[in-house]
C-alpha cells in the first residue's frame, strides 16, 4: 500500500516558490545593474532591487511565523541522520540569508543616503545615518552574502534533484502542488 | 533764502533717517547658523540636499513688507545631498550644470503680510532660466539680528532642473520643496 506523501501545505508551498523566484529577480537585478554607470538607468534597476528586496523581508517573516505555526513534513525516515542535518543546517542557513539579504542592503542604503521606498508607495526608515564606512562594508558584506547564498540554492537544487531522481522519494514532491510518487521496483 | 533750504534738507535728511531707522533694517544671514536646503523625491523616496554656500542682501521691516526686499545669490556648486556620487550628477550638465550656471538668484518683487506671516512673489533664475516663486515666511526679531523661516515650492522641469533621462517625473519628482532658515545680522 503506497504511504500518502507528506506535504507542505498550500501557503508554505506558495510562499518557498514566490520567495525563490523573487530571489532570481534580484538576482538579475542585481547584475544587470553592475554593469552600468550612475544614471536613469541604474537608479530604476535598483529602486525595483529595493522594492523587491523589501518584499522579500516581509514574505520570509510571514513564512517563518507560518513555520512555526504550521511545522514542515517530516524527512524521510530512510534518510541518513547525517543527512537529515545536513538538510536542517541548509534550510536553517537559507532563512539566515533571506534576512541577511535585505537587511544588509537596506543598511547600505542608509549609510549611503538613498532611503528605500516600497514601490514609490512608502518610504522605509533610514536605520542609521549616512556613514561610507560603513557603507563600504555593507556592501561587501551584501555581495559576499550573495556569493553564499547562490552557492547554497545550488546545493539545495542539486539536493532536490537527487532525492527526486536518485533517491526516488518524496522531498521534492513535498515542496509541488502536483505529482506522484514514483513506483519503487 | 539759501540757509533755510540748506536747513530744510537737513531736516528732510534727518527725518529720512530716522523712518529708515524705523522702518527699514538692512540684514545679511549669519553662514554658520543659516540653511537653505531642498526636499525632492528619487526613486520614491525622499531626497534632501543643502547649498552650503549662499549670500544674502535683506531689507526688512515687519511694518513696511511693501518696501522690503529679500535677495539670495546660491553657490549652486555648494550643493550637498550626503552622497559624493549623487552630489557629482546633481552638478552636472544634466541637472544643475554648475560649470555653465555656478549661481542662482531669487530676488523678491513684492513681499505682502498675510495671517500666517508673510507671502513674497519674486524671480528665482536657475541654470539661466528666470520664473516667478512665491514663497511664505516669518519674521521675528531676536536678539543681535532677526530670524527669517520661510518655505516655497517649485517645479524643477520648469528651469530646466534635468535634462535628457532626468526630464522623466516618474523616478525623480518635479515638485521640489525650498526651506530656508536665515539667522539675520545687522549689516554694518
Amino acid at each position: 500500500m503506497p504511504t500518502p506523501i507528506r506535504r507542505y501545505g498550500h501557503v508554505a508551498q506558495a510562499l518557498h516558490w514566490i520567495i525563490a523566484a523573487l530571489v532570481v529577480t534580484q538576482f538579475a537585478l542585481a547584475y544587470a545593474a553592475s554593469g552600468l554607470p550612475l544614471g536613469m538607468e541604474r537608479l530604476i534597476l535598483m529602486a525595483r532591487h529595493k522594492s523587491i528586496g523589501m518584499t522579500i523581508l516581509m514574505l520570509v517573516l510571514v513564512r517563518l511565523a507560518w513555520r512555526l505555526r504550521y511545522p514542515p513534513p517530516r524527512l524521510p525516515e530512510g534518510m541518513h541522520a547525517i543527512e537529515q542535518r545536513l538538510a536542517h543546517l541548509t534550510h536553517a542557513l537559507f532563512y539566515v540569508l533571506l534576512f541577511a539579504m535585505p537587511l544588509s542592503g537596506w543598511l547600505m542604503s542608509s549609510a549611503k543616503n538613498y532611503s528605500v521606498s516600497w514601490f514609490n508607495l512608502l518610504t522605509w526608515p533610514d536605520l542609521i545615518g549616512k556613514n561610507d564606512t560603513a557603507f563600504t562594508w555593507l556592501r561587501g558584506l551584501h555581495d559576499t552574502l550573495s556569493f553564499v547564498l547562490l552557492a547554497l540554492a545550488t546545493v539545495h537544487v542539486l539536493a532536490a534533484f537527487r532525492h527526486q531522481f536518485w533517491l526516488k522519494d518524496d522531498v521534492l514532491l513535498a515542496m509541488l502542488p502536483f505529482g506522484k510518487k514514483r513506483k519503487l521496483p | 533764502m539759501k540757509r533755510s533750504s540748506t536747513t530744510i534738507w537737513a531736516l528732510a535728511a534727518a527725518a529720512l533717517a530716522a523712518a529708515g531707522a524705523a522702518h527699514a533694517a538692512t540684514y545679511s544671514a549669519d553662514p554658520a547658523q543659516s540653511r537653505l536646503e531642498f526636499l525632492g523625491t528619487q526613486a520614491g523616496a525622499p531626497l534632501r540636499a543643502a547649498f552650503h554656500r549662499f549670500t544674502t542682501a535683506i531689507d526688512f521691516s515687519p511694518e513696511a513688507p511693501g518696501t522690503s526686499t529679500i535677495e539670495v545669490t546660491i553657490d549652486t556648486g555648494s550643493v550637498d545631498s550626503k552622497d559624493a556620487d549623487r552630489d557629482a550628477t546633481i552638478k552636472g550638465a544634466d541637472v544643475f550644470d554648475v560649470a555653465h550656471w555656478p549661481s542662482a538668484h531669487y530676488q523678491t518683487k513684492s513681499i505682502t503680510k498675510n495671517a500666517t506671516g508673510f507671502h513674497a512673489t519674486g524671480a528665482l533664475t536657475l541654470r539661466g532660466v528666470t520664473q516667478d516663486v512665491p514663497i511664505d515666511f516669518t519674521f521675528a526679531t531676536a536678539a543681535g539680528g532677526a530670524k527669517l523661516e520661510g518655505l516655497a515650492t517649485l517645479k524643477r522641469l520648469d528651469f530646466g532642473v534635468g535634462q535628457g533621462d532626468w526630464k522623466s517625473t516618474e523616478w525623480i519628482g518635479d515638485e521640489v520643496k525650498v526651506s530656508f532658515l536665515l539667522r539675520l545680522l545687522p549689516r554694518p
